[in-house]
């Protein structure tokens, strides 16, 4: 292909960056050993790695003993909900509160709380995908053990007001997680200031490779482990920890961090453009939770009279990466959990394909998306009316 | 000049896997796809097709090929134009034939338009047929020849399909698959059953989707061409014609069974010389080459791999069609498809509404 490919679809994943790699090759070298070990190898691992703890805390105004490394943002939500509400429930409170329009690692540990005698509770949302603040407080009570609400969604990018929903569950006594594995970078996240109990954040969202995330966890806050062995991370995540990659997300989150500003203006302006351009082209395209506060790399765009399916197979061959709603595990897009929850049609529902913007989106990149899409677009109805 | 691009289906099985291997030899801009048809769950591990597994042996090809592959999620239009079929079918005392409305329906116009998606001039599969100047003819494998399945399609697709493997057999595939390499399917078992049945059991997907009342799966009589009474069934759509399994012993000849009259809930059993039938009507009727003429003595297969009969066309009504027999054929059952074939070329076919006993006609078996 003569043209250079697009990659547009950095909600998925972005690439490891150079920086990160390169702090990252003495743990594959010469920085082998075991941080558990009480050698000198050892003693060097721990060091690395009590380092990589406090500096991802500074990114999130948290302390080192808050960090816990996961193996990434599904292992992190997991710990969060079920090892809170397994601790919880001995204490009577049964609920659980969720959106309906988390991660599917949140909706799958709810479900398996629920499978031990969890309350499932999901809030409802507006049409523009947040949180309907009258549903969230009708459904608050005494009963609410752990309340789980993404910070930016996924597929949409709408931001949910996360401090505010945090001290409501805070009075009434609940536990407050939030996955932030999008909003990192994206919003402001300040431990000190703002009273979530727990965040998830995962590496690969922001230049770190994959297989390593993290759970903070608020000082004084417990909850049981997943898995049951050593006693690393304070017993929290027995096994042995995997020090490359921890400092790879520690030096990632400082990038992403140092370039948050910057980096959220530019993409913001090429989104805006993004969306503009299509519009234009196709007016009566839907984009998703338009109306309200978004985070600046994704946008959700349904076409009428179009598929996903389609669409995604004809952008990808020319070069064009995007994503549909959530690939299940043979590959096949599935209609997106997010947009039925929110009230989309489902003939739109099913048009749905999500742009991510990120390190790899330039100008040049836009401009051809927005020449190609609305041709794409263009064909494919056609085609449906020639029916 | 560009390379015409071309849509493989591909179920991870060594026909298709070869089949795109072949067009990727021959220089087309080829693009995979694995149809999505049905969701198991995770509990059916080795199915010969649509399972996990032969999603990711799809892929696998595709990646040694060096061409794209996806997965096309089709799973609620074959939910309803084959599988809900395939349960009101055997609720009406019929043997149906689920591949040829697959066939029909989703392999051949669903996946058609995601050819049109993406610029693809031509789609492909592995099917054991030939196509040539726009006519389908029986695959060079006559042991493989997959063109019963294949009469329902449009006849306009023939214009864009290619089928690589029609001329080959299924040891010269196999040998194929070995030397280009594909050594992750190239051994793979045949896949017979239907593949949405897991373990041939069709009845348990009757159960499954049926009402736990429904009168297919109910106690009824079995009983001989003259109404006696001769035993009891757990349910007529567990029989198919020509079926003696199930069938009371007792008689001084093998009986089978040779009708299911729904309405009575009744399973007919009979004499192998009452299963044989001299005459077929047939509905849904497609044409792929242009419309016989009444009177016309065609070829004709009433079952996938039964031998060819030769008949003559003696009545032509909208989609209807009825052909008398030269010779009688056994167990000429209602739900399956007859195709029409003059020499190797594949005319038309239909979904076997009833057979023909006799000119004079016996009650048992009459339209």
């Amino acid at each position: 292909m003569a043209i250079d490919p697009v990659y547009l679809d950095h909600a998925a994943t972005t690439p490891v960056r150079e920086e990160v790699f390169e702090a990252m090759k003495p743990f594959y070298g010469p920085r082998f050993g075991n941080p558990s070990s009480t050698h000198r190898w050892g003693r060097e691992a721990r060091a690395a790695l009590d380092e990589a703890r406090e500096r991802v805390g500074r990114c999130l105004g948290a302390r080192a003993d808050e960090i816990c490394f996961t193996s990434g943002g599904t292992e992190a939500d997991n710990l969060a909900i079920l090892g809170a509400w397994r601790l919880l429930k001995a204490k009577g409170r049964k609920a659980i509160l969720a959106t309906p329009i988390e991660h599917k690692a949140i909706l799958g540990a709810v479900h398996q709380a629920a499978h031990e005698g969890a309350e499932e509770r999901f809030v409802n949302m507006t049409a523009d995908g947040v949180v309907d603040r009258a549903s969230f407080d009708k459904l608050f009570d005494d009963d609410v053990a752990v309340c789980s609400i993404m910070w930016v969604n996924n597929e949409i990018g709408t931001i949910q007001p996360i401090p505010e929903l945090a001290s409501k569950a805070k009075e009434s006594g609940a536990l407050f997680h939030t996955d932030a594995v999008q909003a990192f970078g994206k919003v402001t996240i300040d431990a000190q200031k703002q009273p979530f109990d727990f965040l998830t954040i995962s590496g690969h969202k922001f230049g770190a490779p994959k297989g390593i995330g993290a759970l903070f966890i608020r000082r004084g806050v417990h909850l049981e482990p997943l898995m049951h062995g050593g006693s690393q991370d304070r017993g929290r995540r027995p096994g042995t920890e995997n020090v490359a990659a921890a400092v790879g997300l520690a030096r990632a989150a400082e990038l992403t961090i140092a370039e948050c500003e910057a980096h959220c203006a530019a993409m913001e302006k090429l989104r805006d453009k993004l969306e503009a351009g299509i519009l234009a082209k196709v007016p009566d395209a839907v984009i998703h939770g338009r109306g309200v506060p978004r985070a600046p790399h994704v946008t959700n765009v349904s076409v009428p009279g179009t598929d996903s399916e389609s669409l995604l197979m004809a952008l990808d061959l020319r070069g064009i990466a995007c994503s549909g709603g959530s690939a299940c595990q043979s590959g096949s897009i599935e209609p997106s959990h997010v947009l039925s929850a929110i009230g989309v049609r489902p003939d739109l529902a099913s048009a749905a394909v999500r742009m991510s913007l990120g390190a790899l989106t330039t100008e040049k990149s836009i401009d051809r998306v927005i020449e190609v899409f609305p041709s794409l677009v263009a064909k494919a109805r056609q085609m449906a009316t020639a029916e | 000049m560009t390379r015409e691009r071309v849509l493989v289906a591909m179920s991870g099985g060594v026909d298709s896997s070869v089949a795109a291997a072949m067009l990727v030899e021959q220089g087309y801009d080829v693009v995979g796809a694995t149809m999505k048809l049905f969701c198991h769950g995770d509990d059916v591990p080795d199915r010969p097709c649509c399972s996990l597994d032969s999603v990711n042996d799809a892929r696998r090809v595709c990646e040694q090929l060096g061409i794209p592959h996806y997965v096309l999620n089709l799973e609620s239009r074959f939910g309803h134009d084959v599988v809900d079929n395939f349960v009101e079918e055997y609720a009406r005392g019929r043997t149906p034939i689920p591949c040829v409305r697959c066939n029909t329906f989703t392999k051949f116009r669903d996946f058609l338009k995601k050819a049109d998606a993406i610029d693809a001039r031509w789609i492909a599969t592995g099917h054991y047929a030939r196509v040539l100047n726009g006519e389908l003819l029986r695959g060079v494998d006559e042991n493989k020849d997959q063109t019963y399945f294949l009469w329902g399609i449009d006849r306009t697709v023939l214009s864009r399909l290619i089928l690589p493997v029609g001329g080959l057999d299924k040891a010269q595939t196999r040998a194929r698959a070995h030397a280009m390499g594909l050594e992750v399917i190239a051994d793979k078992p045949e896949s017979q059953e239907i593949c949405f049945v897991p373990d041939g059991d069709y009845a348990r997907i009757l159960e499954q989707r049926l009402p736990a009342d429904a009168p297919a799966l109910s106690r009824g009589p079995i009983v001989t061409s003259r109404g006696v009474i001769v035993g009891e069934h757990n349910g007529f759509a567990r029989y198919t014609i020509g079926q003696r399994r199930g069938v009371p012993g007792g008689f001084a000849v093998p009986m089978y069974v040779v009708a299911i009259r729904p309405e009575q809930r009744a399973v007919v059993i009979g004499t192998r010389d009452e299963l044989l039938g001299n005459g077929l009507i047939a509905r849904e009727v497609n044409w792929l080459a242009d419309r016989p003429k009444l009177g016309e003595s065609v070829s004709v297969r009433v079952r996938h791999r039964a031998p060819l009969a030769r008949g003559e066309i003696v009545r032509l009504a909208g989609d209807e069609l009825e052909i008398a027999l030269d010779e009688p054929v056994s167990a000429i059952t209602p739900g399956q498809s007859v195709v029409l074939y003059a020499g190797e070329r594949v005319l038309g076919g239909g979904f076997i509404e009833s057979a023909r006993q006799k000119r004079t006609s016996l009650p048992v078996l009459a339209a």
